[in-house]
């Protein structure tokens, strides 16, 4: 018997461009990001999300997140929404999603490997 | 998938700040521009063109837009011969104006970018556009203000237009027109907010930020083709 699943995870693997030097914590991004959330989409959107930090790498300017596969859209949404983070000026692009932190991580490698 | 950024504003006498908006382009990812210099749009010759180029890597396509005060202003203006490939917008909130624009076949855009001229968009204006295979174009840079009185209004607005468009199945185009650099967006995330936040399907807003440039950038490089004689109508050289 197959098993059907419901629910799946998507990863959003996002670019952090910002002016020179900004001294955030990764708690300031995932702020953010539900503040951002809970602007534009409420409480019922909120609920399906899922939110989950994997990854936030400032020095080399990237961040992972997991968020459910329905809410996909919404997430790249919400970060597109950020324009500034403790009045900085910050831009969150998200660069590719996928439905397994493997195949992110090759893409970063790829990336890498390319420049 | 190559989307494009249809209307990037450029400052021509700040060179500085040109590159930096390129870089931040770059830096997202964006691989297809369309610029629109400032200013005094019969400086668009080769030299500027070569100049804007230089800076980047991406493909680099330009427009004007006209803000013409009148009908007569407007036929003046579209008179003037443009000897380059350029997209030619005109940007009114005065409805004769629009309606004379979208009769013309050298108007390839009627732009509705500011909140205040959409809503004198008609549905008039959306059927002779769609006549005349140019295309109706709406900005999302007003999204980005941080009164969220007026930035629910300016999303009600977009909201009716898009929908209007749609509706009548006119020739959509949507743009960012940020001004500020740290406003721009990859038009993959546009899309995203077109879908979730303006209710268009993903397919629709992806036709409007991909197919629907590539037959603008069709039409403006047919009309400068010497064969060209109408929206499908060409000569064709023997052996061709």
């Amino acid at each position: 018997m197959n098993i059907v699943r419901n629910e799946r995870n998507r990863y959003i693997l996002f670019k952090i461009i910002n002016e020179g030097f900004i001294s955030i914590e990764h708690s300031d991004i995932l702020k953010s990001i539900w503040k951002s959330i809970w602007r534009f989409f409420g409480m019922k959107e909120a609920n399906k999300i899922g939110l989950w930090v994997i990854e936030i790498d400032l020095e080399n300017e990237y961040g992972i997140i997991r968020c459910a596969h329905q809410t996909k859209e919404i997430i790249i949404t919400a970060l597109s929404f950020i324009t500034e983070i403790n009045g900085n000026k910050i831009i969150l692009s998200p660069v590719k999603t996928s439905g397994t932190i493997k195949s992110i991580k090759n893409y970063m490698i790829s990336k890498k490997n390319l420049n | 998938m190559p989307y494009f950024e249809s209307r990037l504003r450029l400052n021509v006498q700040n060179f500085e700040e040109i590159k930096n908006k390129f870089v931040i382009c770059e830096k997202l990812g964006i691989k297809n521009v369309i610029v629109e210099p400032d200013g005094n749009f019969k400086n668009l010759g080769v030299e500027l063109r070569e100049k804007i180029s230089s800076l980047t890597k991406m493909h680099i396509y330009y427009r004007i837009s006209l803000r013409p005060r009148n009908v007569d202003d407007l036929k003046n203006k579209l008179s003037t011969n443009k000897k380059l490939p350029t997209i030619l917008s005109i940007e009114t909130p005065i409805k004769e104006i629009q309606i004379q624009a979208a009769k013309d076949s050298r108007v390839d855009v009627i732009s509705f970018a500011d909140p205040k001229t959409m809503k004198t968009l008609t549905p008039g204006v959306i059927s002779l556009s769609k006549q005349n295979n140019s295309f109706i174009e709406i900005s999302l840079s007003s999204m980005m203000v941080v009164n969220k009185a007026q930035q629910s209004k300016n999303f009600r607005e977009l909201y009716r237009i898009i929908h209007l468009v749609n509706s009548l199945k006119g020739n959509l185009l949507i743009s960012g027109n940020f001004e500020d650099s740290y406003h721009l967006r990859h038009p993959r995330a546009l899309i995203s907010i077109c879908h979730t936040l303006l209710g268009l399907s993903i397919l629709e807003a992806k036709k409007a930020f991909d197919e629907n440039v590539k037959k603008l950038i069709e039409r403006v490089y047919d009309r400068y083709d010497t064969n060209f004689i109408e929206y499908g109508i060409k000569f064709i050289k023997e052996g061709e």
